[in-house]
């Protein structure tokens, strides 16, 4: 085949059985790659109704396509599994240099299921795979892991990994790559963890074999150029990172603060990417292939916050700062550190603490319950040291990494959880920005803003416009963006090359890479496709059009302050056109004919 | 009224924000006058001709220009503009 391997390698841990199995071509054109080829492995093999964490769930890692070539921003791969948060079919993204190892040492997918009687880790050389005895990392953090896995195996290793976190099985833990990317959402981490799977690392030798080189080179220079001219890709991204969404985002009134009580926090350019430029920035770092480089590594100084990594991104500066009223940019990067280093989503961890801070202001729960951390609003040791707990998995901060539907239900005020079929909403107020909302309530993961990113359009005046007040048209808009970022993330591209690569260059990269004549219609398709899978999984896992809701907050509290003052969410305004608009019934179910169309079984 | 200036804006003014004491009636007077101060760089940000360069986002009490009247949106004492360079992330 070209672009893909070819290739399978399925690792079953309670038996210790290694085997390879052939690629479909057929699948591999329908589903392309990563984030639908590691569904439909999910939707074939796994029953939705099982339970996250033990040995009958799988864990797929994925690559796409175009992942290892030099596609702008082709690092990426996927971890597919049933995500133990919130119980949908997740498919956690990550970038770095992990997937395109995965795939020079010769496979598309990895398949791990069961589970290790003891902790242990895989070692991929080519063809060599070796289930080894994890017992001497078990316990470390992501950098000393990784540090003590390519000793033992090799200096190149590209090593994913746990940390304490999804060790001891927070359901916000993730898995790391190459120290300082996350596979971050839904948990993922922990059923590495529930697998005594402390790690794989990869060493490949490989190459990705191209149908049409010249063609190739000729469609993918041009990709790169359609980057590098463009204002975001070529230019915003790269110089200030996403950080930089901290100020607009304020400024239209739609920063979540104080765990969504308002979207505007009146600090913000302390937290922003112009401050962290100013005072933490040591240089930008890019993932296997990209021009962007909107990655910042940072070092931080001052007294009680010291230390040096990578980070933060908008997602995490918002969760540890407006969410928690927190305006030191330093202790936010710490925060940020200690996630990385323990293995924990950063959103759904800020967003946790946030959660806590709500129950602690309302006096739900007092340093009693805390384990006599303060948690004021605004108490910027408290979010790094409550991170460290929640790392550790030591007394509160362990309920707080369970995530903040759990805590919150625990004490019987769900209400203030900020979530979206039990997973934290990221960093945009759904309020303000309507369509994104739609998003929120339909994302087949639970809150995410990778799923449709609306915001491009809402806000960022970037491929188009859509005022972010209004509903109507936002049902199509975010039906657009899903389809094309699942297509996307399917062949091993980050989104962020859409700030400036065109859907039809994709398509033009992916077919002569590929050899087969995809069209940006079937190429979309399979986006629908791919969505259509995820939403079908988690109707049978018991997911009803009940759960396509957000907070009552978002639905009934209008926001208090800033330039959206007064609004709230008309999420009902938009789910009727939007199933509609997807060819599901008046239940949010595909129809027969939507699933003939896709050549889908119910 | 107040104008805030953010990312690589903020390298051509060189000021995070400025209180305007003049009326300009609407914004393109605003940039206009904008312009005259902070030179031909962030002329050549803003405009894009006679009109607004597509490559600016500017924001009246956090609403963008593009939703209300581009240039021809009037402006009162007490608004609030923001100004940014095409930006991103996630």
């Amino acid at each position: 085949m070209y672009g893909w391997t070819g290739t399978i390698l399925r690792i079953d841990l309670s038996s210790g059985k290694v085997t390879r199995e052939a690629l479909d071509p057929q699948v591999a054109r329908a589903y392309i790659g990563a984030r639908g080829l590691g569904g439909h492995i999910i939707r074939s093999e796994v029953d939705p109704k099982v339970d996250a964490l033990s040995p009958a769930n799988k864990l797929v890692f994925a690559t796409g396509p175009l992942t290892g070539t030099f596609a702008p921003s082709a690092g990426r791969y996927n971890v597919v599994t049933k995500g133990p948060l919130n119980d949908t079919l997740a498919a956690s993204n990550s970038g770095g240099a992990f997937g395109p190892e995965l795939k020079y040492a010769g496979y598309d997918a990895v398949i791990v299921e069961g589970k290790a009687a003891k902790p242990v880790y895989l070692w991929i050389k080519d063809d060599a795979v070796e289930i080894r005895d994890a017992a001497d990392v078990w316990g470390h953090t992501v950098p000393d892991t990784t540090d003590l896995i390519r000793a033992a195996t090799d200096d190149e290793a590209k090593v994913a990994c746990i940390g304490p976190a999804g060790e001891h099985q927070a359901m916000i833990a993730n898995i790391m790559n190459d120290m300082h990317r996350a596979a971050g959402r839904t948990g993922v981490g922990a059923v590495m963890g529930s697998k005594n799977l402390k790690a794989v690392a990869v060493v490949g030798s490989g190459s990705v074999n191209v149908a049409d080189p010249e063609a190739f080179l000729a469609a993918v220079l041009k990709g790169r150029q359609m980057i590098f001219d463009d204002p975001v890709g070529g230019t915003g991204l790269p110089a200030y990172g996403t950080e930089v969404l901290v100020n607009i985002l304020n400024q239209v009134g739609g920063l979540p603060t104080r765990n969504w009580q308002d979207g505007y926090f009146p600090n913000a350019d302390k937290t922003g990417g112009e401050a962290l430029a100013a005072k933490q920035l040591v240089r930008k770092k890019g993932c296997f292939s990209c021009i962007i480089s909107c990655g910042r590594v940072t070092k931080v100084d001052a007294p009680g916050f010291e230390g040096i990594g990578e980070g933060p991104e908008y997602e995490t500066a918002w969760a540890y700062g407006a969410d928690c009223g927190v305006d030191n940019l330093d202790a936010i990067t710490k925060a940020n550190y200690l996630c990385n280093e323990y293995g924990m989503d950063t959103i759904s961890a800020g967003s946790s603490i946030a959660c806590a801070m709500e129950l602690f202001q309302r006096g739900i729960v007092t340093t009693k319950d805390t384990d006599g951390v303060d948690l004021s609003w605004g108490n910027d040791k408290a979010i790094v040291e409550m991170t460290r707990k929640m790392g550790e998995g030591d007394g509160f901060g362990a309920k707080v990494a369970q995530g903040s539907y759990r805590l919150a239900d625990g004490y019987g005020h769900p209400e203030y959880s900020m979530t979206a079929k039990k997973q934290e909403m990221p960093a945009y107020d759904a309020r303000a920005i309507q369509g994104i909302g739609l998003n929120y309530a339909t994302s087949n993961r639970g809150g995410c803003h990778v799923r449709g990113y609306t915001i491009s359009h809402e806000v960022l005046q970037s491929g188009g416009f859509a005022d972010p007040h209004v509903t109507e048209g936002k049902a199509g808009l975010g039906i657009a963006f899903q389809n094309l970022t699942a297509a996307l993330d399917a062949t091993g591209c980050c989104l962020f090359a859409t700030f400036g690569l065109t859907g039809a260059q994709l398509v033009e990269m992916l077919a002569t890479l590929t050899g087969f004549d995809y069209t940006l219609d079937e190429f979309l398709e399979a986006g629908d496709r791919i969505w259509n899978q995820e939403r079908l999984w988690n109707l049978a896992a018991g997911f009803t059009k009940d759960n396509d809701t957000l907070p009552t907050r978002l639905l009934e509290e209008p926001l208090p302050s800033g330039a959206s003052k007064g609004h709230i969410s008309k999420l009902g305004d938009m789910v009727p056109e939007y199933y509609a608009a997807r060819g599901w019934d008046e239940n949010g179910v595909p129809t027969k004919a939507k699933l003939k169309e896709l050549s889908l079984k119910a | 009224m107040t104008v805030k200036y953010f990312a690589t804006i903020r390298d051509l003014t060189r000021e995070k924000e400025r209180r305007i004491d003049g009326r300009p009636g609407d914004l393109r007077e605003l940039l206009t006058q904008l312009a005259e101060r902070y030179g031909r760089p962030f002329r050549r940000a803003v405009f894009d001709g006679d009109g607004l360069h597509g490559e600016i986002i500017i924001l009246v009490n956090g609403r963008n220009v593009r939703h209300l009247r581009l240039l021809d949106t009037p402006l009162g004492e007490d608004d609030e503009i923001s100004v940014f360079p095409m930006i991103a992330g996630g």
